[in-house]
Parts: structure tokens; sequence; C-alpha cells
């Protein structure tokens, strides 16, 4: 089975390298540097805190928005493209098919997060403002990046690319602002509510979990065990989400 | 006419002529809008608390990108009536965005003080900034220093040199800044203490001799001022000052008899029962 | 002997957005392909040919009845071990390579990377793209795609190799390569299932033949037997006809004063014939025929109803 898994994910890998979208990468460095450089002409006072904040944001957007476009269309243009039959055809299960394109985007995002978070380094430490940490505030946000590709995968089963990447999208927001949910069950009379609101709630995928940023930037302290529960979140949730995903593509009629 | 040559220059050269044409009267809108006033939008941000949820995770960034603005915006000197919402962009947006974000309390209040003349708006900010950061103690110095220097509160600026000292990194400047502003607000003996505390804990040279320097004239200070309670005592019980210092010992108005800097006596006129020091004072005071 | 493919009651429908009613691509379906013989599967465009086929591969799924690949449930992933499809107008990831390809299907039957290459060269060299490996699919011809496709049909070298509208879109040549690759299936011993709308590329080759008509099969038998059931019919050639009036047959054409007549039926003929006693028209020729695959296909469609628009 791995095997099968793992020939897709490869294949899937390549399409994806070949991707345009994969340009926002050289965006991505050049924009590092531009920053960097012109910093100095538009600020007092110390621009490490904002190369930071950028490199940072840049990462998690780029790494967003390369899962959510290249993930809503993984499962929906190969049916679309009918190139799915004749893999279908084959001795596979079509649950392997969603797992193995999955871990092929999957893999090109931790390659695409691994280059772009080491070019960062480079331009902070020609700066001297390397930290270590950094290193954790980056994976977690290519945690989060899993989670909301797994999203993708999953409306990628359900709809067409162009509502599958609003929906992805309206979730990674969503996912942000799941502290005001909180606040909102808090305030709420009904004990019918109140549990409504929970259950939305951990319904909802929790983004807010990965985001270290401000603690890493202001070298504050950072919970040790915080990485590894988020990362446990991340296997559990991705886990549902890619279960919803293969039980959606089990019964679909393929055209 | 071969195939699509023609035809595709003459795009090109239209597109650029229209491209031109476009680059000319956007520069005729700009000219007409520096006939008015300069208005930005982002003078009319939300509070940094409902800005907080539009930046999804994302506030550190919002916060450089409004603080980047609001420098070049502050740094425009024509622009009339520039400092109408200089609190709210610093105290209610960037603070509330990112409270750990440093330089905008420094900056801010630099502008507030300096150019907007607002001293107490500018430690209102730098209040917020200490809340938010007490480990930071650049913000309690700096509003210590507006007080000492441009509102002449001497107390107040002692007791924020006094929470600066609270972090563990603080300047050795501040502590002798704090010391000397409780001198300033007319407390020697406190500010004796302080200096001889000081004096005592630091191992860098020039900080002991700052030290020195200050006990040696507060010394002073402290010790006429004693004597002359005694013989503001004394004068009242006999209705005219002593013949000597000694007496004021023996009489029981003066624990003992403290001798100056130089290990010599105070001078004393008895006819007037004036006290003085003989020596030259290092600080001046 | 199971059958290789066994149809069973399969009934297909489906619901436009719109409207509530059902749309019945399919219904009571009911066939069995042997192990050994070259099926072909014929119907008009629309008829419901793919969807037979998809639903043989669990692409689909049947509302109603079973479907048995080898005598087993087909729904197993396991058994297509043993098929090779080809699908109509097929896509592939046109950034690979023919030879990357079909290395990559390969991988999906489990082949080690040995084995692996020598089946995709000996693919490559059996459809005809022996030197053509290295070149990006996106660059192929049509022609060579259909091959490339039956490459990836055979590389698991199947039993049963299930084909989808083979020849459309081919050259001439091109359909004489594929026929050649069903014979030489045949050959070997497998079984070839493949769906045509072209009633000729079934006449050469096939031993049977199964005619879909809207939805349920109107005939099934060996082309000798569908066509050879068929009486007969009698193309007779007269001279000097005056005025159209005929007792009986149709007027299939006319050339200077000759007409060619067609007559049914034998009682019809001897009529025909009785005409040209005395001083009726001269008798040119007289010439049993046999139907065609062709007349038969239009028959039934006709029989099965008016000719409404099937597609979906």
């Amino acid at each position: 089975m791995t095997a099968r898994i793992a020939a897709i994910a490869l294949n899937t890998f390549r399409e994806a390298i070949r991707h345009r979208i994969l340009y926002l990468l050289l965006v991505f460095a050049v924009g590092m540097i531009s920053v960097s450089q012109v910093l100095s002409l538009l600020t007092v006072g110390s621009e490490e805190k904002i190369i930071k904040d950028f490199g940072l944001a840049a990462i998690e957007v780029f790494g967003v928005l390369t899962g959510v476009f290249i993930g809503v269309g993984l499962v929906s243009r190969e049916i679309e493209r009918r190139t799915v039959f004749t893999l279908l055809a084959k001795p596979i299960h079509r649950f392997e098919f969603v797992l193995g394109k999955f871990a092929g985007l999957a893999l090109t995002i931790v390659v695409n997060t691994a280059v772009m978070a080491a070019w960062f380094a480079v331009v902070l430490a020609v700066r001297g403002m390397f930290d270590p940490r950094l290193g954790l505030a980056v994976l977690l946000l290519l945690f989060q990046c899993l989670l909301v590709t797994t999203l993708a995968v999953l409306f990628s089963c359900l709809s067409t690319p162009i509502l599958s990447s609003v929906m992805t999208l309206a979730l990674y927001v969503v996912g942000h602002l799941l502290w005001s949910l909180d606040l909102l069950q808090a305030r709420l009379a009904s004990p019918l509510a109140k549990t409504a609101c929970r259950v939305v709630y951990y319904l909802l995928p929790n983004l807010g979990n990965f985001d270290i940023k401000g603690e890493v930037v202001h070298g504050l302290p950072i919970d040790p065990w915080l990485p590894v529960w988020a990362a446990i979140y991340l296997i559990f949730y991705g886990s549902a989400v890619l279960a919803a995903a293969c039980a959606a593509f089990q019964r679909k009629e393929l055209q | 006419m071969s195939g699509g040559k023609g035809p595709r220059r003459l795009l090109l050269l239209a597109g650029g002529g229209a491209l031109l044409l476009a680059v000319l009267v956007q520069g005729a809108i700009e000219t007409r809008a520096a006939a008015r006033p300069e208005t930005s939008p982002l003078l009319y941000l939300p509070s940094g608390r409902y800005l907080d949820v539009a930046a999804i995770g994302f506030d550190g960034l919002l916060a450089d990108l409004i603080y980047i603005w609001s420098i070049q915006y502050y740094g425009h000197y024509d622009i009339a009536d520039r400092y109408a919402h200089l609190d709210h962009i610093y105290r209610r947006v960037i603070a509330e965005l990112d409270p750990h974000f440093i330089d905008p309390y420094l900056i801010g209040a630099l502008i507030m003080n300096v150019e907007a003349k607002d001293p107490e708006m500018a430690l209102r900010l730098l209040d917020t900034g200490i809340a938010n950061n007490p480990g930071r103690w650049v913000l309690a110095f700096e509003a210590g220093f507006i007080c000492y220097q441009d509102l002449r509160d001497y107390d107040r600026a002692a007791v924020y040199f006094e929470k600066a000292l609270a972090a563990p990194d603080v300047h050795p400047l501040v502590r002798r800044l704090r010391a000397a502003m409780v001198d300033k607000s007319g407390d020697p003996r406190a500010a004796l203490r302080l200096w001889i505390e000081i004096h005592d804990t630091s191992d860098d040279a020039y900080t002991r001799q700052v030290a020195w320097n200050h006990i040696h004239d507060l010394k002073v200070a402290v010790d006429l001022a004693e004597l002359r309670l005694a013989i503001e005592a004394w004068r009242a019980r006999h209705g005219a000052p002593p013949r000597r210092l000694a007496a004021l010992v023996a009489g029981g108005f003066l624990g003992r008899m403290p001798a100056d800097p130089e290990d010599r006596p105070y001078r004393y006129d008895p006819a007037r029962g004036a006290v003085d020091y003989t020596g030259v004072p290092v600080v001046g005071r | 002997m199971t059958p290789v493919l066994e149809f069973e009651g399969i009934a297909k429908n489906y619901r436009t957005h719109l409207s509530l009613r059902k749309y019945w691509i399919l219904r009571d379906l009911s066939l069995a392909v042997n192990q050994g013989e070259v099926f072909g599967f014929i119907g008009t465009n629309g008829a419901g040919k793919t969807t037979t086929i998809k639903v043989a591969l669990g692409l689909t799924f049947p509302d109603a009845g079973r479907v048995r690949l080898f005598g087993e449930d087909a729904r197993q992933p396991a058994l297509r071990r043993r098929i090779g499809f080809l699908p109509e107008n097929p896509y592939f990831y046109d950034y690979l390579t023919g030879s990357e390809f079909l290395d990559f299907h390969a991988r999906l039957f489990g082949m080690p990377a040995a084995d692996r290459h020598r089946r995709v060269a000996a693919m490559l060299e059996r459809v005809g793209l022996g030197n053509r490996g290295d070149r990006q699919l996106r660059h192929y011809s049509k022609g060579m795609l259909q091959r490339i496709g039956l490459a990836q049909a055979l590389i698991n070298d199947p039993e049963l190799v299930i084909l989808d509208e083979p020849m459309s879109g081919l050259d001439p040549i091109g359909r004489r390569e594929v026929r050649d690759i069903i014979l030489d299936l045949k050959a070997r011993g497998r079984t070839v299932f493949f769906s045509t709308h072209i009633l000729s590329d079934t006449e050469m080759i096939c031993d049977r033949v199964g005619m879909l008509v809207r939805g349920s099969l109107a005939a099934l038998g060996t082309i000798d037997d569908l066509v050879g059931r068929e009486v007969p019919f009698w193309e007779v050639t007269l001279r000097g006809l005056e005025g159209d009036g005929l007792p009986c047959g149709e007027i299939v054409s006319r050339r200077r004063d000759e007409v060619l007549v067609r007559v049914e039926s034998e009682n019809d003929l001897k009529r025909l014939l009785a005409l040209c006693n005395g001083r009726g028209p001269g008798l040119v020729a007289v010439t049993p025929a046999r139907r065609s695959l062709e007349d038969l296909f239009l028959r039934e469609t006709r029989r099965a109803g008016a000719p409404q628009e099937n597609k979906p």
C-alpha cells in the first residue's frame, strides 16, 4: 500500500515543483532582501523586529497560498482532466489516491518552507540578527500550513477549485479568530447556546495554536511543550480532515 | 502586410501611448491633491483592539506598517495640524496591536514631547509602555527624563527612575539619576543614603567617583542642617546661640559632633550663630 | 468456465441539477464476456457504453445490479491487477515523458525496479514508440497518445483488456495498428472487451458483439448469428420502369433508365418479378444480399423509439 501512495506522492511532488506558483519563492527571496535594505530609510529605531515580522509573515502567507491554490486543484483537476480514470483502474484503493496526492503536496510545502527559511536565516545572519528560536516559529507555521492544506484537499474532493479556495481561505481566517468565539460563549446566557458555541469552537481548526511569531520576535518566553502539543493537534485534526476527504472521494461518481 | 507583425507593433505603441497619458494624468491629480490639506485615512483607524481582529495573526506586522507610515507622516513638517491624532495612533492603535513593540513608545513620546509640546501626552504613552513591558527600563527612564527636564517635577522623576530600576539589566546611570532626583526634590538625607548605597555596591570606578562627589557635598548639607537645627533648639531654650558647638553635644541637643568630609570641624560664628563649611563643594548645590 | 466479465441487471440513472426526474442511462443490462474472446460493445454516442465500462471498473456506482470480474465482486481493487484499461480520449500528465509515465503506472502494480525498466522498454517497443520514450507527452500526437495509452493498459500483461473507443480519432494506419494489437492479444489467449460506434471495426475482429440501445442490450451474439438470422433481401435492377408505381419494395437508386429496387421478402420478390412479365419493365439483375451490422443497428435503434437526444 505504501508503495502505491509513495508513487502517487512522488508524481504529485514532481508536478507541483514545476508549477508556476513556485516562482513565489523567487519573489520571497527578492522581497526579503529589498525589505531589509530599504527599511533603514523608512523607519526610526531597530529594524530587527520589522525584518523578522516581514520574514515570518511572508513565509506564512506563501506557504498557505501554495497549499491552498495547489491543494484545491489536487483532486478536482484530475477528475476534470480525466487523468484520474487510468489511475483508479489500477489495483489501488481510492483512499490511497487521496493520501498520495496530499503527501506529494505536503512534501512540496516542506521543501518550499525550508528554502524560504534558509534564505531568511542567511539574510538575518548577514546583519547579525539571527535567532534560533525563529526556527521554532517557522516549524509551527509549517504545521499550520499543512493543516490548511488538508482542508484544501478535503474541499478538492467536494467542489470546484474556485469555491474550494474561497472556503479554505475563509477557514484560514476563521481559524485565527476562534478566540473571539471563546469570548462569545462566555457572554452567552443560555446553556444551549453556550454548548452550541463550544461545539463549533472545537470543530473549527484552531490556528492560533501555531502562532508564536510575536513571542519569538519580542524574545518573550515560550512554553517548551507548545510545539509538541501543536504537532499532536496537527496529527489528529489533520487525520480527521483527510479521513473525511477519503470518505468523500470514496463514493464520488466520476463522470 | 506580413502576418501579425504590423498590427502587433501598432498595438504595443498604442498601449505605450495610453500608459504615458495615464502617467501624465496621475501627475496632474497629484498636483491638485497637493493643494488640499493632507488627509490620510490611516488617521482614522479604529482602535487597535478592533484592528487585532482584522489582522488575523499578523498584528505585529500591521503594527510595523502603521509605525513606518507614522514616521513618514510626522516627518512631513508642512502638514498643519498633524498632531491631532498623535495620541490615538500611538497609544490606542500601535500599542494595542503590538504592546511589546518598544520603538513606537519612545519615538512617539519624543514627537509628543518635543514637537507637539505635550509632555503629559508623552507620559501617558510611556505609562502604557511601562505597564506592558515592565522589564524594559528604557521606557521608565524616558518618562523620568521628561519629568526631570521638561516638567521639573523631581518627585515624579524619582518614581519613574525607581520603576526603571526593577529591570535586571538597567544601566547604572539610572541609579545615579534617581539619587539626583531625590536630592533635587529636597530630601538630602534620603539622597545621601542612596549615594552611599551606589558607592558601596558598584564595581565601576567612575560611578564610585561620582557617588563620592555627591556624598561629599551631601554630607556637608546634612551635617549643616543637623547643626542648624540643634543651634535653633539651643537658641529657643537659652535665648542666644551657644558659644561653642561642643556645647550642643553636652547639652543633649546633638548626638555627636559631625566633622566635615576632610575631617575638620565646621566653622562656627557664635555671634551670629551661623555654621559653615570651610572647604570647597565638589559638585555644587 | 466462469466469465471473465459479467454484468447482472445493471441499472444506472442520474438527475440533472434542476429537475427531479431521473434519467436512466442503463436499464437492466446483463451480459457476460468469456475467456479468450474479443467482444465488441457497440452503440451510438451517448448510449451508455462508457458508463457501462466505468461501472465495471468501479469509477461509477450502479443503482442496481452487480458486476463480476473473474467470478468475483468487481468492487475489490485487487482484481484490477489482472485488468488493463484505456479510456476514451485519454488525458495524461503531459509534463511526464513516455517512459516516466509508463514507469509511474508500473509502480502502481508494485513492480520492482528491474522489472519495471524491462516492461517499460518492452511496451514502448510493442506499440511502436521505442525511440520516443524520452519525449514529454505534451509533444505527442494524437496517434502517439493513443499508443502510449495502450502501452499503459498492457503494462501488467493483463488477462482482460478493456478499451473505450480505442480507434476514435485515428487515421487508417492507426486503426490498423490497434486492430493488430487486439488480434495479437487474442492469439495470446487474452480477453478483449472494447466499445465503439464504428461498426466496421467490429466486423473484422470480434468474436461476439453486444448492441446497446437506450440503456439495454438490443442484440447479443456472434456477428454471424445476428446478421445471419436476418432475412436476406434482394436487390433487383429493372430497366424502363414507367412512373414510380411499384407494388412492393423501395427504390434505392436510379441510373439513366435503370432503377435499383430492394425487396425484403420472398413474396415481395415474386410479386416484383411478376411485374416484369409481359410488357412491364425489363429485368437486368436479381441479387440476394445480406444485411450488414449497420442495418441491424439502425433498425434496432429506430425500433427502440424515435431518435431522442440520448446525451446526458
